[in-house]
């Protein structure tokens, strides 16, 4: 069918020999050249990294190549503590717990809420698209966005509106708990023009029943951070993971009927041909 | 400003308080599994081929047998046992390291959800051609057609479904013209335009269609949607992932493309003292 020939030819692309990496380095040891006998991170010794710093230094040292200041530090711990549990009722926890009480194998836990927690409402792949749309916007009046976006978009006839990534409502209100977490990282020494910015944005939704969502506060303080947008998405599902962990746990040694089976009363089929 | 606001209208979430309501069907106890206003077990067992179910469950539609049976066949066109495939190395990998089959299969098939290929680029080839579609029944030419998507990318022809990287042609498409001619599946008018297309981008850039192109266009002529064709094959892929899991789980641990520690190419900082807190 096809007029022309498909015969396959390979092109002469040229691929790496080897992996680069300016992250890790592994020395072997001289016994056994698979075995590694010092680990360095961005040029920091491993051990000794474990006997004098802190894990959200080491985090921000993975990704930033260079350790945080303490301001910076102290801005990104607050942070995982704000994200740590997405709580009982969001789908990825949910998905989590189902996961527990169905005694699917522990090693699969994660990976399954992580999948969930990566959706585009209240998740993970909110997070790249949030922190373009501020870095993209921070230098201009967050009024004038706001205006903007308000007069040109239109909300969803149902269900909530998220008028730009990272802000909206919930539930068809202003969420207050990344409200509350905005004003306290906004009271840190290390919050960044980001998240004030964006704060400002949200100021400038509330008459339209919109705010901050937790997608928002994540990616404001991760461009403060310096982050790579890329990174955001599996950070944001790195902080939850252990709120997600525990949630499914919690219910893993329960039996199946600990968790509800909707009766058939309340199982509604709506199919129309 | 909008007018259209709600706060605190909670009525939609309270509408779904502790009842699931279903447009697809269920499973009434002792009655029947209800699937699109059909019985499972007394109208698809045995009468429906499984891609039929399959197909129906990602589109809410049945297709005909003979497409069903040219869409399986297609997923054998995407089912390599070659580790060097992005999505199948990872099946690979999870063998090396012991992972479930269940574990490594997924997770190659989440890999699919990849700009670059497999199932994912099938939204923007069915979009493509139509499209081009569009355009030519708007009085464009082929060569229109290519020199506006050419013009979208510095004027190289980057049109989805068309070249790909590792090998140029592709092997798939004759394979599955030669089944669509045996299915008695008619050539539509979209799967006309890729080869027009084809064969323009052929004598002008030495490049022509590829698995995603023919997919691409003939989905469009049988009126399915880009969501639709990229729902449909959400597992495209995961036999081949499967096949190359199952070849590395039956060797020793991490003898898949071995790596010594001189094998990755460090280009980052030299070691350098950690300051003091």
């Amino acid at each position: 069918m096809l007029g022309h020939s498909n015969k396959e030819e390979k092109r002469d692309e040229q691929f790496s020999e080897k992996v680069a990496t300016k992250i890790w380095r592994e020395t072997p040891s001289p016994e056994n050249s698979y075995l590694t006998q010092e680990a360095h991170c961005h040029g920091y010794d491993l051990i000794a990294l474990m006997q004098k710093r802190s894990f959200v230094d080491v985090l921000y040292l993975l990704h930033r190549g260079e350790l945080p200041s303490k301001n910076e530090a102290e801005l990104l711990e607050k942070l995982m503590i704000a994200l740590i549990n997405p709580g009982p009722r969001h789908p990825a926890t949910r998905a989590a717990m189902n996961a527990g009480v169905g005694k699917t194998d522990t090693q699969h836990i994660l990976p399954i809420a992580l999948s969930i927690y990566g959706g585009e409402h209240i998740g993970a792949a909110v997070i790249e698209p949030a922190m373009r749309f501020i870095r993209k916007n921070r230098r201009k009046a967050a009024q004038e966005v706001a205006d903007a976006l308000l007069s040109s978009a239109k909300p969803a006839e149902e269900g909530d509106w998220h008028i730009a990534p990272g802000f909206g409502s919930r539930y068809n209100g202003i969420d207050p708990m990344p409200a509350q977490f905005a004003q306290k990282l906004l009271s840190l020494a290390g919050a960044g023009d980001a998240l004030r910015w964006g704060d400002e944005f949200a100021q400038a939704l509330a008459p339209n029943g919109m705010g901050w969502l937790n997608t928002g506060i994540a990616a404001a303080v991760f461009t403060d951070l310096g982050f790579s947008p890329r990174a955001g998405a599996g950070l944001f599902q790195t902080f939850a993971a252990p709120g997600l962990l525990a949630h499914a746990v919690e219910l893993s040694g329960k039996p199946i009927t600990a968790m509800p089976f909707p009766k058939d009363e309340d199982y509604v089929i709506e199919y129309q041909k | 400003m909008s007018s259209n606001i709600k706060s605190n209208d909670t009525s939609i979430w309270d509408h779904n308080r502790g009842v699931i309501r279903s447009n697809i069907g269920g499973w009434i106890i002792g009655e029947a599994v209800y699937n699109h206003g059909y019985s499972m077990m007394d109208d698809f067992v045995g009468k429906l081929s499984y891609m039929q179910v399959i197909m129906l469950n990602a589109t809410g539609r049945i297709p005909s047998r003979k497409f069903a049976d040219w869409v399986e066949a297609t997923h054998i066109c995407m089912s390599w046992p070659d580790p060097r495939i992005w999505c199948n190395q990872i099946g690979a990998l999870g063998g090396s390291n012991r992972t479930s089959v269940l574990a490594a299969t997924t997770a190659g098939l989440l890999a699919n959800d990849s700009r670059q290929y497999g199932t994912k680029p099938l939204i923007a080839g069915v979009n493509f051609i139509k499209l081009a579609m569009e355009q030519y029944e708007s009085g464009s030419t082929v060569e229109d057609v290519i020199d506006n998507e050419c013009a979208k990318h510095a004027g190289k022809p980057y049109l989805m479904g068309y070249a790909r990287p590792i090998a140029k042609g592709d092997a798939r498409i004759p394979a599955m013209e030669r089944v669509q001619e045996e299915l008695d599946i008619e050539v539509g008018v979209h799967q006309k335009l890729g080869y027009d297309i084809s064969e323009r981008l052929e004598q002008k850039f030495g490049e022509n269609m590829n698995f995603n192109g023919y997919l691409s266009a003939v989905f469009s002529d049988h009126s399915y949607t880009a969501e639709e064709v990229y729902r449909l094959y959400t597992v495209l892929v995961f036999s081949g992932v499967t096949a190359c899991y199952v070849d590395t789980i039956q060797k020793p641990a991490e003898t898949f493309l071995s790596l010594r520690c001189d094998d990755i190419d460090y280009q980052g900082k030299l070691p350098r003292p950690l300051p003091e807190d």
